[in-house]
């Protein structure tokens, strides 16, 4: 593994994009949900990423579903916002059995913005923090977790534990008697609750992605005609995680899964580098 | 990839992880010949532990028909397919490849992952016969229109392939007693244990969003109690216990005697390379060739001895101790037509005699000076 580390360190600067993204500073509020179509994106400068199907982890994509991604940046001094288009010709929420959700992330080094660890998903002591997008979160956000018969309408149950119809005589359980016979919920693992369309995850290499408690991020995605246009704005400055300084630069990376093309966690397209980002003053 | 020894297979292979075996392995036995398929052990899975919302479709414990039942669709022809013919000579290491070796450069394992529907039909060919049965047909051995009940849970593998692939190593096999279990709180619901299980096991619950698997009733297999599909099972198939590897293997454990004394279980779809721990003593009504790519070429031999019990009083009482205690019996012993189980302490937990006794109830019955009669 370390070999192949050092051949893609080395094999890197080929990839070099041909500009750096630049955020611009803009009087408009970020700290909300936005509106990918805004007229203020007319103002940001568009840079086109190259990604390519993750290489380095099993399992791996078989090929590569999103090969570019169309980068856009604005801050307004206090948060910073990207706008992220990408083609995908079809809508995929999660659901069912085996079905994934479309999804895009962003990431940040956390300890030097200058010299960022490991792109790929950064390594031990030198963790990076990541903004992850999800449709199927979003749909979360908007219209609440969908319950097993918004997924199955059909379905048959006699009745769940402790789930009864009160006929008078049953006082009905709380949530969390519930949730013990559901047990990704006892368990208190996020996944199993409903989501805002942002997951904030800290990593300190492969594996060992876990959610943090608090978010002040914002995420909303449109899909038209076969493209996703995301955008996610986050503070620039995040307690124990990524710093952005005005005036300053620091790198960003990019992932994007295709969940109708059974792309789920390693099974993702990436920019296999780290983007130079300039945070303008005024 | 490192190299283990698979003993199944009786050669090293390539896994992702090194040989690093549990101080006990859980293991089920269940005797193909007595199972009646009356899915107690199914019912009292899902009740123990499937009875929530997103695991509707779950059964952990199946009970499918052979050859045209399978739970979820065709699982079996497909992993067979994708892993393409390969060759096994009786007596010899299987040198075809496993699921691990078989896998594209892309991939932990060679895999299929099946689709929602897949799993909606739990009960497909349930009874259905092999062939067709013209009228005036007679019955020889083995059968020519054949077709046996196949029980199944999680094999809590020595060499998981649900472990192996998963990204986030949020699957782990329990050092105490081989267990194989998903942590819920850390599962992303990325499902690549769905895809990469190939008999099948690990399933996905649209409802939490992560994935879930039989946990072996860790539970009760702590207090010394067999999982609750062996503790119900109606037909007394079954038994739960240790198994150890055949260089430890000791002739008074239960598992061991059936497995590498007797060897009149087998492990199924050993050439898969897991070393799954549900093993099976085989159906001796069913078609040979069948049988043989299912347990692997010993098939025979298990048969014949299966075959030949009944000069056999210690395995006679063996399998008469099977069901007929809750506890995990360690070892057991049979003296004087007695079939004694003991605990992992030594103490005795149950005592059954190898032939019951016979009794003639005569026709007239002379304590209350009465004629029995049967008659409704
Ligand atoms: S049977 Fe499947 S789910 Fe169970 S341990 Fe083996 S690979 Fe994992
Ligand atoms: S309870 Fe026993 S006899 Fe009944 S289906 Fe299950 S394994 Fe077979």
């Amino acid at each position: 593994m370390k070999l192949k580390v050092l051949f893609l360190l080395l094999v890197l600067p080929a990839f070099s994009q041909a500009a750096d993204l630049v955020a611009k500073k803009v009087k408009e509020e970020f700290n909300k949900v936005l509106d990918p179509y805004a007229a203020y994106w007319l103002q940001a400068p568009e840079v086109e990423l190259s990604l390519m199907a993750q290489p380095m982890m099993k399992p791996k994509p078989e090929k590569t579903e999103t090969s570019l991604m169309k980068v856009q940046v604005l801050h307004n001094g206090n948060y910073i916002a990207f706008r992220l288009r990408w083609k995908d010709t079809e809508k995929s929420e999660a659901g069912k059995l085996g079905e994934f959700s479309d999804a895009v992330a962003l990431e940040f080094p956390v300890k030097s913005n200058e010299n960022p660890p490991s792109v790929i998903m950064g390594g031990k002591g030198d963790p990076v923090h990541m903004f992850h997008w999800r449709a199927q979160y979003q749909y979360d956000e908007e219209h609440g977790k969908k319950d097993i018969k918004d997924i199955y309408p059909n379905l048959a149950v006699d009745t769940y534990h402790m789930d009864y119809p009160d006929n008078g005589n049953w006082q009905g359980a709380t949530q969390d008697q519930k949730e013990a016979y559901m047990h990704g919920m006892a368990a208190g693992n996020p996944q199993s609750f409903a989501k805002r369309a942002v997951d904030e995850i800290m990593a300190e290499g492969f594996g060992s992605s876990a959610v943090r408690k608090d978010q002040d991020s914002f995420g909303k995605g449109e899909w038209k005609n076969g493209e996703w246009t995301v955008v996610i704005s986050r503070a620039l400055k995040r307690d124990k995680g990524s710093v952005l300084e005005e005036g300053k630069g620091s790198s960003v990376a990019f992932a994007v899964w295709q969940g109708g093309k059974d792309e789920v966690g390693s099974r993702k397209a990436l920019t296999l580098y780290w983007t130079p980002l300039k945070v303008e003053g005024l | 990839m490192a190299r283990v020894k698979n003993w199944q297979i009786n050669r090293e292979m390539d896994y992702p992880y090194s040989e690093s075996r549990p101080k006990k392995q859980w293991s089920i036995i269940f005797d193909l010949n007595k199972c009646i398929a009356c899915q107690t052990c199914s019912l009292a899975c899902k009740t123990t532990w499937t009875s929530g919302k997103g695991q509707e479709y779950m059964f952990w414990n199946n009970v499918e028909t052979k050859p045209y039942g399978s739970y979820p669709l065709a699982w079996d022809v497909k992993i067979l397919e994708r892993l393409g013919q390969q060759a096994w000579k009786a007596k010899e290491p299987y040198y075809g490849k496993t699921i691990f070796e078989a896998a594209n450069a892309n991939e932990v394992v060679a895999h299929f992952h099946p689709k929602d529907e897949d799993w909606m039909y739990p009960n497909v060919g349930e009874d259905d016969c092999a062939g067709n049965v013209p009228h005036g047909d007679h019955i020889t051995l083995p059968h020519d229109k054949w077709f046996f009940y196949l029980p199944r849970t999680c094999a809590h593998c020595t060499y998981p392939a649900c472990l192996a692939s998963c990204p986030r190593k949020a699957i782990y096999k329990r050092e105490e007693d081989g267990i194989v279990l998903i942590d819920q709180s850390r599962c992303k619901g990325y499902g690549e244990c769905v895809r990469a299980c190939p008999y099948k096991k690990s399933m996905y619950n649209t409802h939490t969003r992560v994935s879930e698997k039989c946990i072996g009733c860790f539970p009760a297999v702590e207090q010394g109690l067999q999982p609750m599909c062996v503790q119900n099972c109606i037909g007394k198939i079954r038994i739960m216990g240790f198994v150890n590897p055949p260089w430890k293997m000791r002739k008074n454990n239960p598992i061991d005697y059936l497995i590498h004394d007797q060897q009149i279980a087998l492990p199924y779809y050993p050439q898969l390379g897991l070393e799954p721990n549900i093993y099976y003593i085989p159906p001796i009504h069913a078609d040979r060739e069948y049988l043989t790519q299912m347990f692997g070429p010993n098939v025979d031999q298990a048969i014949e001895r299966y075959k030949k019990l009944k000069d056999d009083p210690v395995t006679q009482g063996l399998l008469v101790l099977m069901g007929s205690t809750d506890r995990i019996m360690h070892s057991f012993d049979v003296k004087d037509g007695i079939a004694y189980g003991y605990d992992e302490k030594g103490d005795e937990v149950v005592r059954v005699p190898v032939t019951e006794p016979f009794i003639e109830r005569t026709a007239y019955d002379a304590n209350i000076k009465s004629l029995r009669n049967n008659t409704p």
